[in-house]
């Protein structure tokens, strides 16, 4: 049925026509439509509307300011404040994923195999990763208090530390990437390990009679077969610590800047940088696109369930 | 935000407004509950009344009181509130942002009422809050509610800084008096804490949150700086006297007196490091002489603890930093309900009233006349302890953006008192965003 | 059964490297949940405490008397119950016609579509609180379960559909062909016969959906300004007074919320991971 259209190249709204002469296309996009329509509505509508505001001059009580160019986004990247959560996002996120990643395909390589026990690790690896984001943060917290913090305390009998954790913004950027580390690692092992169990052993066997060491094995056989595993891991948590927003929130009490933090506090506390906090989240969407642009074209991930 | 603009704007509005409701029927037709339910024609006239958690129980006492007096004409419902002063604030903006939101009579901060009313969100009280009601309050809590000319709230009870310290220990390490300067207090903290064994001198609320600004205030006006000019047009967080008292805050870890910790500390932690007997003084609000008192809180008792005022520096008095809370009206609100809402407010803040809560609750009344009243000095010492304090009590800038000017001093101040800046670069750089904040204000 | 192809003490020893590194690994997996566990049923003085104590000490209650006897947080988990449970159905709903006919039916601009729904998985939610703050206001909804479950569903869409087309894929294609056969409409096809025969999916998705709604915050804490409405997320970073921080109840609520997670995590387990992992590795 679909087959027709490609005869002749109607224009597009000649497509959309010819999409509604069939019922079992009819259907389709009436099945599809209300989900579509919910997204746009919700989500794309708005940011339309965070693009405008971000070019303008406006307050949170005004529909539409005085169109002032750039300015918003100049003035955004000269605040320190700004510059900060750039800082600190971009350290997230390349630290906290790339010991995720190396953590949990250690793990996963570590797990692939029958043994004992096996249910009750993978239950264990679930619990950091069903656990409340604001609710880790919060424990992470009062781990890390002076008075009552455990790891403040063990860190500091160690010499590990000279200044309370909570006092000092490298330690508190490190105590979140830890804190994240330990709640997302089983996620990405469970990712990664589902991708290794789809590897069939056989291939191992033949390099194996190949006289392919170990290694060898690893970066030849395992590590192209798991490429789209990989990616897809990669990819959920970059865009994940990207847009970061209630551990820093919580976990530092506000202290901490990410992009996140940076748009609620121009839009929902301060009276003046409404417009700033619009050029960031308009920042903080084109930049989350692009890293996923990178990721779906540039590494050629694939981005339908289940496969073709 | 002109007539016109606003106009433009809730046609927009509500033409997305419809939109979004429309495409999402389904969800927010099975969940209509939440809401404020609409008021009806007969029946008494509704109140909400937003303010923090009630830990006292005297609030809703006090609402109960009221609901009976006027059974029948005004019911007041007591809508629980964030217990973070920012986060209260932040959903109140919001609130009436939204349109005004369905609150009516606001238990807010003292350091909110300019924000609100150069928004038109609060309403002016001068007429109602007269000239001759006024004088029977305290200066500070009123000078809080002025802005532009006129008086937005009524004072409903108050908050001064206190310095209290460790009567026991200072008499131990052979001192009589509490110290009177800042250097004082330094050297009575150091040598009581080793001569008695005492984990810390002196601790604070130096994180970086609101608290942390009325303690970095306290440092400036206490060495004779601020952070604004009288008329509040220029910055003057940059000139010596202030950056004199940053300086001495951030002494206080540089020569050992308070420890590293003391940076993230917010009132909990201080009180808490002071009532385990760890430290020698803290700077604190009155709540904490309670705490005192009850045994399973403190390990250290009232008749231990001394308060004193503020120490100053070099050259400047003793001001303590002012909180409390006040009344405000929303300007939303239909007018018989604002009408019904000042009646509430004359009730909570009446003598009697403001009575009650001081002996149920510890809280500083706003009312002069109580601070002679014998009993209420009995039960509650801190109310003649701190009498010079809440004397000396000093609001923060009154500003329409202060929170903005808030968040960098919240910052800036952090950032000098943890030594990642030498204390006159971040009060250089507080004074440069500041400054451009108040132009920006200025232009708006 | 780690050494079950061979022997030797090599092997030995190999096994016990690796129990212990699972040992270790469940150790490190579990600690903080156990650290905030002791948290809750230890006094106040324990707490502060130093050194602190590894093994409670002074087992107590008062924490969670604190918790259940408080009407906040009594009503904060019925919002949760209802923001995340209404979201979950909603999510299902839109998602599994939409999953269906992306699994199942041929049309064009089916790859467009996709694209988009999984677009907003990467969408960062903080980028619209703004306009989106305004537009509930005006349509009367802010501060009300509508405004948490609206966006809610939204952010969670992008998971309902992405697995439920994974789960539907998984089923043979002769089976609506067949139903059609005797009489049945597309959409009564879709009801009675693939949305019964994926039960098991629909369910692993309703459970994965109810838990990104049940820990969302951003949302809640924007649009949600008072007790009747704010979910656990909210309120339990909130627990406190003007003054005093109660550490051990905030510990106590900690544990609260997420004991019912653990369950679900515990008896789903298996369900849980081959949703997790659907689609992802089949690529």
């Amino acid at each position: 049925m679909a087959q027709q259209s490609q005869k002749k190249e109607p224009g597009f709204f000649g497509k959309i026509k010819e999409e509604f002469t069939t019922a079992e296309s009819r259907t389709a996009y009436y099945m599809t439509v209300p989900t579509l329509a919910v997204i746009l509505i919700v989500a794309f509508f708005p940011i339309m509307y965070s693009m405008i505001l971000s070019f303008q001059q406006v307050t949170p009580q005004q529909t539409f300011g005085t169109f002032v160019g750039l300015q918003n986004y100049v003035a955004m990247f000269q605040d320190p404040s700004f510059r900060d959560a750039f800082f600190n996002t971009t350290v997230f996120t390349v630290v906290s994923v790339a010991l995720e990643f190396v953590l949990g395909l250690a793990i996963a390589l570590a797990i692939n195999r029958q043994f004992r026990g096996r249910g009750m690790v993978r239950a264990a690896v679930l619990v950091p990763w069903a656990f409340p984001l604001v609710v880790s943060a919060l424990m992470w917290r009062l781990m890390y208090q002076d008075q009552i913090g455990i790891i403040n305390y063990v860190a500091n009998t160690l010499g590990l530390i000279t200044q309370p954790i909570l006092t000092d913004e490298g330690l508190l950027l490190i105590g979140a990437i830890v804190s994240d580390v330990w709640k997302t690692t089983p996620f990405v092992a469970l990712l990664l390990l589902a991708g290794l169990q789809t590897i069939p052993g056989d291939v191992y066997e033949a390099a194996r009679v190949d006289g392919a060491s170990r290694v060898q094995q690893f970066f030849k056989i395992t590590m192209p077969l798991l490429k789209g595993s990989i990616l897809v891991a990669l990819l959920f948590r970059t865009l994940d610590a990207w847009r970061i927003y209630d551990l820093f929130w919580v976990m530092s009490d506000r202290q901490l800047e990410s992009f996140s933090t940076y748009v609620y506090k121009a839009v929902r506390i301060s009276q003046l940088n409404f417009p700033l906090g619009n050029a960031a989240a308009v920042f903080i969407f084109l930049s989350a696109l692009v890293l996923a642009f990178i990721f779906i074209k540039g590494f050629g991930m694939q981005t339908s369930p289940g496969g073709k | 935000m002109s007539a016109g603009r606003s106009m433009n704007r809730r046609d927009f509005l509500k033409l997305s407004g419809a939109g979004l409701a429309g495409a999402t029927l389904l969800g927010a037709a099975a969940c209509g509950g939440g809401g404020g339910e609409a008021q009806n024609g007969d029946g008494p006239i509704e109140i909400i009344f937003s303010f923090g958690p009630d830990d006292s129980g005297t609030l809703q006492e006090v609402v109960s009181r009221f609901n009976e007096e006027h059974e029948g004409e005004i019911q007041v419902n007591y809508r629980e509130m964030p217990a973070d002063t920012g986060q209260y604030f932040d959903q109140l903006r919001t609130e009436f942002q939204a349109g005004g939101g369905d609150i009516d009579v606001i238990g807010g901060d003292v350091i909110w009422p300019a924000q609100f009313a150069a928004n038109g969100w609060i309403l002016d009280l001068s007429d109602r809050f007269t000239e001759e009601d006024r004088q029977e309050f305290l200066e500070g809590p009123i000078e809080s509610n002025t802005y532009d000319g006129s008086v937005w709230g009524v004072p409903w009870f108050t908050d001064a800084g206190m310095m209290y310290y460790r009567q026991d220990l200072l008499e131990e390490a052979g001192f009589s008096e509490p110290p009177e300067t800042w250097d004082e207090l330094k050297e009575m903290a150091l040598e009581t804490a080793e001569a008695t064994g005492t984990q810390f001198g002196f601790v604070f609320q130096g994180a970086q949150y609101e608290g942390g600004v009325v303690n970095g205030l306290e440092y400036i006006w206490t060495h004779g700086g601020d952070a604004l000019s009288e008329e509040g047009s220029e910055v003057t967080i940059s000139e010596p006297p202030a950056v004199s008292g940053l300086e001495t805050q951030r002494s206080m870890i540089d020569d050992g007196v308070s420890p590293d910790a003391v940076s993230s500390y917010k009132e909990q932690e201080s009180h808490e490091a002071f009532l385990r007997g760890d430290a020698v003084f803290l700077r604190n609000w009155p709540y904490v002489y309670a705490l005192a008192g009850d045994e399973g809180e403190s390990e250290v008792s009232q008749d231990q603890i001394g308060i004193a005022p503020i120490p100053t520096g070099p050259d400047g008095g003793s001001f303590s930093g002012l909180g409390g809370w006040n009344f405000y009206i929303n300007a939303a609100s239909d007018p018989e309900v604002q009408d019904a809402a000042y009646e509430f407010i004359q009730f909570a803040t009446s003598t009697e009233i403001q009575r009650f809560r001081a002996l149920e609750g510890s809280f500083l009344p706003t009312r002069t006349e109580l601070y002679d009243d014998q009993e209420i000095q009995d039960t509650v010492p801190v109310i003649a302890l701190g009498r010079e304090n809440l004397e000396r009590s000093r609001p923060r800038p009154v500003s329409p953006v202060y929170s903005d000017m808030s968040l960098i001093m919240q910052e800036q101040f952090n950032s000098s008192l943890r030594g990642q800046k030498p204390p006159q670069q971040a009060a250089d750089d507080a004074g440069n965003e500041m400054q451009s904040i108040v132009d920006r204000a200025e232009s708006l | 059964m780690a050494a079950a192809t061979s022997s030797g003490s090599g092997n030995l020893w190999r096994s016990v490297a690796f129990y212990a590194f699972i040992a270790f690994f469940l150790l490190v997996a579990l600690f903080p949940l156990l650290w905030v566990f002791k948290m809750s049923i230890i006094t106040r003085a324990e707490i502060f405490a130093s050194p602190p104590t590894i093994l409670p000490n002074t087992l107590t209650g008062t924490s969670y008397e604190t918790i259940f006897s408080d009407a906040r947080f009594q009503r904060a988990i019925l919002n949760s119950v209802i923001v995340a449970g209404v979201t979950t159905v909603i999510c299902l709903f839109l998602g599994s016609i939409a999953a269906y006919a992306i699994a199942r039916l041929r049309f064009r601009f089916k790859s467009p579509f996709l694209t988009l729904i999984l677009a907003i998985a990467f969408f960062p939610p903080v980028a619209i609180i703004a306009p989106l703050f305004v537009q509930f206001s005006q349509a009367g909804i802010i501060n009300t379960y509508a405004s948490l479950i609206i966006p809610d569903v939204v952010f969670a869409l992008p998971l309902t559909v992405w697995l439920l087309v994974a789960f539907f894929k998984e089923l043979p294609f002769d089976l609506e062909e067949a139903a059609k056969v005797d009489g049945a409409t597309t959409l009564q096809a879709f009801w009675k016969v693939i949305v019964p025969l994926s039960a098991p999916g629909v369910f692993t998705t309703a459970i994965l959906t109810f838990i990104f709604a049940w820990n969302e915050f951003l949302f809640a804490n924007t649009f949600a300004f008072d007790i009747s409405v704010q979910p656990v997320t909210v309120v339990i970073p909130q627990f406190a007074t003007i003054y005093t921080v109660d550490y051990g109840a905030q510990a106590a609520a900690a544990v609260v919320v997420t004991i019912p997670l653990v369950i679900l995590v515990l008896i789903f387990q298996r369900r849980i991971v081959s949703g997790l992992t659907a689609g992802a590795v089949k690529g």
